[in-house]
């Protein structure tokens, strides 16, 4: 089958086509799936290197389980969120100490940059307070808030009941607006 | 995403709508290594499953069919067993039983025909 009369299959069809050695499958599947597990890697983990690495062990985390796949169990995504979150954890456990003292602080004078680098000058900003917060409030909060899942979702993928998901992500956005709350200002916090 | 958790603390969707936007993109290399990765898993997959070195012969065979180590252990142990009984017969078996232990005629019409019907 080729890659373009790929895009509308399901991602647990395609892995099923993979395993069975579909070459397209497999491109399918990397195009569609590393950019989301890219993403929450590096919101994970505030390193773009650190993030490269851990998306590759996911993405072969993937193709190695993908002949054991159980079909209706768990959606991919789901799965991947889960292994790249452990992943982020173990990392960020080896290197405690270390990270912190190299997360880049956002430079001074962003309040005068246009709308495009105001906006990444907040997600940023966003991602050097995300790296303040506990693995799990971290965790939850970018599931939620920036990838957009339901908390039954995240529930699953955290393996903990809805309710510390809600606590979690309550948590976390405390956190978060007190660590941002100086900052209002240079990034046009009030503009909007 | 419910509106409730916009409103409650309005000022961060500024921040993670920032994030949406800008989040990590993957690099060409990044991708052309997953896409290895997946190859090799694909060709690992096709590898055929290794051929047994030599043929199997009939006395494999028939160690197979029987059960493998466990059977044949057995079996064995029963044999030598039979083999020690028949060579020197525990006498603790017979006591008490007496001679007539050996008198059990199992076919005695057998011992009939043999003494030409006179009996």
């Amino acid at each position: 089958m080729p890659l373009d009369t790929m895009s509308d299959e399901p991602d647990e069809i395609l892995l099923v086509l993979f395993a069975n050695g579909n070459a397209s499958a497999a491109r399918a599947l990397t195009a569609r799936l590393t950019p989301r597990v890219m993403g929450h890697a590096y919101r994970l983990l505030g390193n773009h290197a650190e993030a490269e690495d851990v998306t590759q062990e996911a993405m072969l985390r993937l193709w190695k389980i993908a002949p054991e796949w159980r079909q209706g169990e768990a959606k991919v995504t789901t799965w991947l969120y889960r292994v790249v979150a452990n992943l982020c954890i173990d990392l960020r456990r080896r290197a405690r100490g270390v990270a912190l003292d190299s997360i880049p602080e956002p430079e001074d004078g962003r309040a005068s940059v246009t709308d495009h680098m105001q906006a990444e000058a907040r997600a940023e900003a966003l991602q050097t307070a995300l790296d303040q917060l506990p693995d799990r409030q971290r965790q939850a909060v970018v599931l939620r808030h920036i990838e957009g899942l339901a908390n039954p979702e995240i529930a699953e993928i955290m393996d903990i009941t809805t309710e510390a998901v809600e606590s979690l992500t309550a948590r976390g956005k405390r956190a978060l607006t007190a660590a941002l709350a100086g900052r209002q200002e240079e990034l046009g916090y009030g503009d909007e | 995403m419910a509106m409730s958790d916009k409103d409650d603390m309005p000022g961060l969707e500024v921040f993670f709508d920032a994030a949406r936007r800008h989040g990590a993109e993957p690099s060409v290399a990044l991708l052309a290594r997953i896409d290895e990765d997946a190859q090799a898993v694909q060709a690992l997959a096709r590898r055929p499953a290794p051929h047994p070195t030599r043929r199997s012969t009939l006395s494999t065979r028939l160690y197979r069919l029987l059960g493998g180590w466990p059977a044949v252990t057995g079996l064995a142990t029963a044999a030598m067993a039979g083999v020690w009984l028949g060579i020197s017969l525990p006498e603790g078996i017979l006591d008490g039983a007496g001679e007539s232990a050996y008198l059990i005629d199992v076919a005695p019409e057998l011992a009939f025909d043999l003494a030409g019907g006179e009996f």
